[in-house]
């Protein structure tokens, strides 16, 4: 039995489909990363199972209990959102002992739990702040300890990194991570961002236009896309002609060569980037209008190799 | 150049107060010196002056009963107002934010009607429907919150705006907060400042409200003080000096409420800026 389980969920807002049979299972403390581009159904799918949007179709299940006709506040889902959500008025502690003022629990507990909570994002000396005095990263970490105080079936995670800069919010994605781990709690974690999803997740649901296009881990999603949209949406990969065919192939499986003759595919470099473990190196094929980028290790590369350089590209024996 | 850009806003300010001050100063001269009008002038500033004709107003039984008149009406309307407007307002911004010019334009029209029309207009139907009503004092709280209800809306308007209502609702929801508690526990203790606020603006509205009382014929504050214009000058004066006073003390208690959340908010920020 699975933790949570979206069955055959659909959802229109007027003639826009955000979700099309939309059904997927997560395992009890699994991490499951919807993954897809901006305005594919992420969010609707999220709240859905939040309960503040009804889906026009099919159920939510929470073990086995559909919950589709459960008000959100009875729902105990929690949830941390992608603007800062913190109670202005109330301190951090109060923040974080929300869900278990609303439920009753005494006062004394109520601050034990915020403060134990708190230890365990890390910001236990931040309990009498007010939100507007910590950082964005630590909003973002108090928000999850608020979530995670009222023991809740599910955390709910939508962009929660997107408001943060680059650093922190590596930071607060292990954080996300660790605690997903430690407390087995099943989290659904929304992203555009293949990199986060890729790092973050037990399993990766890939999405496009409501609909889903591959479910698997993250290497399997990678390695074996199931769809021209996966290959191009995970990671970089080639479309290269090949007899009369086109051909997908990741840029770190390709060798670029300057003295084989008898390259697979031949043309000039367009531009070198030096990324710091790479370089990535463009190339415009011959006959082709369409650069294609290419991947490769800086090592590998010659020193002379320059833009405009006429330079053979092969397949990487596998 | 220095000299003017010095001397032009100093000249400003004492311009300023002479337009301000010196009605005022004559008024109080008027209600509080025992001098003929007519002898009034520099010799005798510091002469004679009494709070005698404010006093005698103030125990006139007719005051006690208009003041408290329009203390209970300046409660029920700001209580009807909040009950009428924190939901129309909340429901606007949550489920409906198309509608939101239409209510604003609402909120407007008593301005564009005419008192004496939205007076004759509405007694007439409470006079078929509801004769009784028009009799009590309180037939003014409807009139008195149509009045108030552009400041209302647009104070309660601009406090939302600043919440990222959404949001704070659905976090709220999420760690199960009923809708009761979501009102109760997040929405109106960050409302706080813009309720005080309309408040404010209603009792200014209420009290300072003269019109619709004199159609009405009810016995508000506004109504004695312009009565007893004609019986007791000196008193009246005195009297709307006095409330001048007390409505500069609570607009200053009210700022000072507002700047308190708005410091509170800076200086921490101050601190704030040290965590690592
Ligand atoms: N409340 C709404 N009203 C109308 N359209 C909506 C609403 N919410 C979402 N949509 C539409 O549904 C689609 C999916 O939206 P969303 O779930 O927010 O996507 P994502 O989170 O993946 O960016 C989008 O086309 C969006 O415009
Ligand atoms: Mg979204």
């Amino acid at each position: 039995m699975s933790a949570l389980e979206f069955a055959n969920v659909s959802k229109s807002f007027g003639d826009v489909n955000a979700l099309i049979n939309f059904s997927i299972a997560l395992e009890q403390g699994e991490l499951v990363s919807l993954l897809g581009p901006s305005g594919c159904g992420k969010t609707t799918a999220l709240r859905i199972a939040a309960g503040f949007e009804t889906a026009d179709t099919g159920s939510i299940l929470l073990g086995s209990t559909n919950i589709i006709g459960l008000p959100a506040h009875e729902r105990r889902m929690g949830m941390v959102f992608q603007s800062y959500s913190l109670f202005p008025h109330l301190n951090i502690r109060d923040n974080v002992s929300f869900g278990l003022r609303v439920r009753g629990v005494r006062n004394e507990a109520r601050k034990k739990r915020a403060d134990e909570m708190l230890d365990l994002v890390r910001l236990s000396d931040l309990g009498h702040r007010m939100p507007h005095q910590i950082s964005g990263g630590q909003q973002q970490r108090v928000a999850l300890a608020r979530a995670l105080a009222a023991e809740p079936h599910v955390l709910l995670l939508d962009e929660p990194l997107s408001a943060l800069d680059a650093k922190i919010r590596v930071e607060v994605r292990d954080e996300i991570r660790r605690l997903n781990r430690d407390l087995g709690v099943t989290t659904m974690f929304v992203t555009h961002d293949q990199d986060e999803a890729m790092s973050i997740s037990d399993r990766i649901c890939v999405m496009n236009s409501g609909v889903i296009e591959q479910v698997g881990s993250p290497r399997d999603v990678y390695d074996n896309p199931a769809s021209s949209f996966v290959a191009h949406f995970v990671g970089s990969i080639n479309s290269l002609p090949k007899g009369n065919t086109q051909t997908l192939i990741r840029p770190e499986n390709l060798v670029l060569t300057t003295h084989d003759q008898n390259a697979q595919w031949r043309g000039a470099i367009t531009d070198i980037t030096f990324v710091g473990a790479f370089t990535k190196i463009s190339v415009r094929l011959e006959n082709d209008d369409a650069p294609i980028s290419v991947l490769a290790i800086s090592t590998q590369i010659d020193h002379n190799i320059a833009i405009g350089l006429n330079i053979g590209i092969n397949e990487a024996a596998q | 150049m220095k000299f003017f850009g010095k001397i032009w806003p100093r000249l400003y300010i004492a311009v300023a107060i002479v337009f301000f001050v010196a009605p005022l100063l004559s008024m109080a001269r008027f209600a509080f010196q025992r001098i003929p009008v007519i002898s009034l002038g520099k010799d005798n500033l510091f002469k004679r002056w009494t709070l005698d004709g404010l006093f005698t107003t103030l125990r006139d039984p007719e005051f006690m009963h208009s003041l408290s008149v329009s203390l209970k009406i300046t409660l029920f309307t700001v209580v009807v107002l909040l009950v009428i407007m924190v939901p129309t307002t909340l429901w606007v911004h949550l489920a409906a934010p198309r509608w939101r010019g239409v209510v604003e334009t609402v909120t407007i029209l008593p301005y564009v009607v005419p008192p004496i029309a939205l007076v004759v207009g509405v007694s007439g139907t409470y006079r078929s429907i509801a004769p009784w009503f028009l009799a009590s004092n309180y037939s003014l709280v409807p009139f008195y919150a149509i009045l108030a209800m552009p400041f209302t809306f647009r104070s309660l308007d601009v406090g939302i705006k600043a919440l990222d209502l959404r949001t704070l609702v659905d976090a709220a929801k999420s760690l199960g907060a009923s809708s009761f508690r979501v009102m109760w526990n997040v929405l109106l203790p960050n409302l706080r400042t813009s309720l005080i606020n309309s408040a404010f603006l209603t009792v200014t509205v209420v009290l300072g409200e003269f019109t619709i009382a004199s159609l009405l014929l009810k016995r508000t504050l506004p109504m004695y003080m312009a009565q007893a214009q004609g019986r007791e000058p000196q008193g009246a004066l005195g009297l709307g000096l006095l409330i001048l006073v007390l409505t500069t003390i609570l607009f200053t208690l009210v700022s000072i409420i507002r700047k308190k959340d708005a410091t509170s908010i800076s200086s921490k920020n101050i601190n704030g800026g040290m965590v690592p």
